[in-house]
């Protein structure tokens, strides 16, 4: 079993790695700012536009950068290394590859290539699931939707002209494509993610087109979910690697009761924790971007494990680097006080990934049930 | 023993304190959070109904209001028998509910105590009227007037006996030279009790407190942080630039340094407070247990009622579990304090598990509300921000497991 990666993957590795460096400034500049994160956000869609982040989703055809095969292997390293630079600016860069990827599996060709040439031009699109239903989606015998409810914050709505929303009706999953005009969005600025132009999205018995229906095949949600959640995964053990190379580096700067705090027993098992979790997070991540490029029958599985485990981990990495940092921890002068905000929007965008988890084992038992378990001893 | 069914004064004090949380405090939280701004409206009205910021004082001195003294000494006790004193309890009864309504605006409140507390215990007469003097009337801003206690250091968290803060003697004066950190009230003080190393060769015996009024030449108010959470709780700098004080502000200045009187002396003091910090969590795990609640109360998951989803029913039930438990540790390391009994592991227990409460509870329920907790103001996710200091101040939770595993082993493990 290889686990290196190829000349490709490693010079991407080592791009993103070097544009993390920009983007952490970026954050902090949002962060700081009071225009909600648009000075911050123009500028990192412009510096990104240069890597072709934005359009690596969009067919070649339609002025993107994509000939074959999406590579969600790429895009996880890619995230992996947008994660430890700022999670706000990562969440905005990321916003067009499932509206991109959704139109092109699903929509009618003139809907694609409508959205994929808006895409190419410069606009954003963005994508949310509803998944405690907050929104009301009634369809008429004309196969029209009725829209009521509210939902986000979501992040990029504030700037994106077209949203791509996963829900249930009466009949079951839907994912619809719809303008942005066609709702009211409403800016907010979060206190964590503070450059990914969040908004909000109310509906007021907002009616769309039987043609903004995408998919109604549970199998084709799932799939959209997947991509999504791989994506958060990616940023979300991103940021944790983030977290813990700040508190590496602190716990041996910090010296307390005459010695580095690192050398502390407790201390240093907390790191070690954080970086196994991590590692194992990692992996899991690559795993689950290798079975979704080969289409596996087990890449949605492992895609929301793969959520379910980072949430975890960035969680811990992140609280636990505030409190290596102690006081210092606690104030924004220092970088890990940002990254417990930011922490957050891993674990709660979608849904709580830990009660899909159950939901799906008690709604398929079948699928989980395994082998029958060994007979008592007799 | 119910702690509260037994005793009307803590049924009392908590029902007057939630009420003051519930219609006062809560309604302002999400407004001070973002502005990161000091309630002072707020803590005009806390004072004006018997939460001044000298009521520690007044309980310590002799010439203090009666009530107060009875307050604290129990004056519920029936004739020919023993009065039960409470200070402690009716402290962390309160601070449980404050910091259930805004545990920012809760420090903002109760922040000045931190400064007399050791004032009330180790100030003469003379510091204690100095101390009550500069807080009495209204600052320029016609605000009331705060206190700060100066004591962390920018090298210095939870090693306090590494001071670098130093205090050497001109003549009748100390000469106080170093930087502070994370100083409550630090920038609006107008008293600070500043601790500085008097005597190296006494190591912590040597750490003196100083009551120092503001406007004193040499005592320089600092910046103001910018913070994750408790952000109605103003938290500054401080600096000493040859800030001469005279010697009679040497707190306890009649006994010799290292007599018991410089910062050892102030252990017992850390001890009867950490039950009262501990109860500001349990207020943090309490607030956010009790709004997710009712949302798995009153809601459906496409269809279904929330609170038919095991998954759901049973970490609600792990947060109330855990709540309870801390709030016990809580009572029982108060009621220790107000018993003079040794409650050094009691504290330190319900310190470190009550700060690890109220961050699962604040993030389990951040994840169980979803999106809707990301909204700018929702007070899940400033809860959230609020409830990790309580890990790191007044002793992180690693220095609470050392104190308990000292009490343990009888030696400091590194």
């Amino acid at each position: 079993m290889d686990f290196s990666l190829d000349e490709e993957q490693q010079l991407i590795v080592a791009t993103f790695r070097r544009f993390a460096d920009e983007a952490r400034k970026l954050g902090q500049h949002a962060d700081e700012s009071d225009d909600s994160g648009a000075g911050a956000a123009r500028t990192a869609l412009a510096k990104a536009a240069d890597l072709g982040v934005g359009i690596d989703a969009i067919p070649e055809a339609a002025g993107g950068m994509l000939s074959g095969a999406y590579s969600h292997t790429i895009r996880a390293l890619r995230g992996l290394e947008l994660g430890r630079g700022c999670a706000g600016v990562a969440a905005l860069l990321e916003s067009n590859v499932e509206p991109a990827l959704a139109a092109a599996r699903w929509a009618s060709p003139e809907v694609a290539a409508a959205l994929h040439g808006a895409l190419a031009g410069g606009a954003l699109a963005t994508t949310t699931h509803d998944a405690l239903g907050r929104i009301t989606i009634t369809t008429a015998a004309s196969g029209d939707l009725t829209l009521d409810g509210t939902l986000g914050p979501v992040p990029a709505l504030a700037d994106a002209a077209h949203i791509v929303i996963s829900a249930r009706d009466a009949a079951g999953p839907v994912v619809i494509l719809a303008p942005t005009s066609a709702f009211t969005i409403t800016p907010v600025f979060p206190s964590g993610w503070r450059a990914a132009r969040w908004a909000r999205l109310d509906a007021k018995a907002v009616r769309l087109p039987a043609a903004a229906v995408l998919t109604r095949d549970p199998a084709a949600q799932h799939e959209l979910l997947s991509w999504y959640k791989l994506s958060l995964a990616a940023r979300a053990i991103g940021v944790a690697d983030f977290a813990m190379q700040c508190s590496a580096g602190y716990s041996q700067e910090r010296v307390q009761f005459n010695q580095p705090i690192g050398s502390f027993e407790s201390l240093a098992r907390m790191q070690d924790q954080s970086e196994t979790a991590t590692l194992a997070g990692r992996f899991l991540v690559l795993r689950a971007a290798a079975a979704l490029d080969a289409g596996s029958p087990d890449a949605a599985e492992l895609c929301s494990r793969a959520r379910d485990f980072a949430a975890g981990v960035v969680r811990r990495a992140s609280i636990d680097a505030v409190q290596i940092y102690g006081g210092y921890g606690f104030v924004r002068d220092f970088p890990v006080e940002k990254l417990m905000r930011d922490a957050r929007a891993f674990e709660v965008l979608a849904g709580d990934e830990a009660l899909t988890r159950v939901l799906a084992r008690r709604q398929d038992a079948a699928t989980y049930a395994g082998a029958p378990a060994p007979a008592a001893r007799s | 023993m119910d702690i509260f069914q037994d005793s009307p004064i803590l049924q009392g004090v908590k029902a007057i304190t939630h009420a003051f949380a519930e219609q006062v405090i809560r309604p302002a939280a999400a407004r001070h959070d973002a502005e990161e701004s000091m309630p002072w409206d707020i803590m005009e009205q806390a004072a004006n109904i018997g939460m001044a910021q000298t009521a520690l004082i007044d309980t310590m001195s002799a010439d203090g209001p009666p009530e107060a003294q009875a307050a604290a000494q129990g004056a519920d006790a029936p004739p020919g028998k023993k009065k039960r004193r409470y200070g402690r309890q009716l402290a962390a009864v309160g601070s449980e509910e404050l910091a259930w309504g805004c545990a920012g605006i809760m420090l903002a409140i109760g922040g000045s105590g931190l400064a007399a507390s050791p004032v009330a215990r180790m100030g003469t007469d003379a510091q204690k009227k100095l101390f009550k003097d500069c807080l009495t009337g209204k600052d320029e801003h016609g605000h009331v007037k705060v206190a700060a206690m100066a004591l962390s250091e920018p090298a210095t968290g939870s090693d306090i006996s590494a001071l670098k803060t130093t205090g050497v003697k001109d003549g009748d004066h100390w000469v106080l030279n170093g930087s502070k950190q994370w100083i409550t009230n630090g920038k609006s003080a107008a008293v600070f009790v500043v601790w500085a190393q008097c005597d190296p060769s006494l190591g912590r015996g040597g750490v003196r407190g100083f009551v120092v009024p503001r406007g004193t030449p040499g005592l320089i108010p600092g910046r103001k942080e910018i913070k994750l959470g408790i952000r109605a709780s103003e938290t500054a700098q401080v600096i000493l630039e040859d800030c001469r004080v005279p010697v009679e502000w040497m707190l306890g200045s009649s006994v010799p340094a290292g007599a018991q009187e410089g910062l050892s002396g102030t252990k017992k003091m850390l001890d009867a407070t950490r039950p009262v910090v501990a109860a500001q969590a349990v207020g943090i795990a309490q607030a956010a247990y009790e709004h997710v609640l009712r949302r798995v109360q009153s809601s459906s998951l496409h269809g279904t009622p929330m609170a038919g989803h095991q998954h759901l029913a049973f970490a609600l039930a792990e947060m109330e579990m855990e709540i309870s438990a801390s709030r016990l540790l809580v009572h029982r390391a108060a009621w220790m304090a107000d018993q003079d009994l040794e409650n050094v592991k009691w504290a330190s227990m319900a310190k470190a598990h009550a700060a690890r409460t109220a961050q699962e509870v604040t993030t389990r329920a951040m994840a169980m509300l979803g999106e809707e907790a990301l909204e700018p103001g929702h007070p899940v996710e400033k809860w959230y921000r609020d409830a990790k200091i309580y890990d790191i101040f007044e002793g992180t939770g690693q220095i609470q497991r050392r104190i308990v595993a000292k009490e343990l082993l009888g030696l400091n493990a590194t």
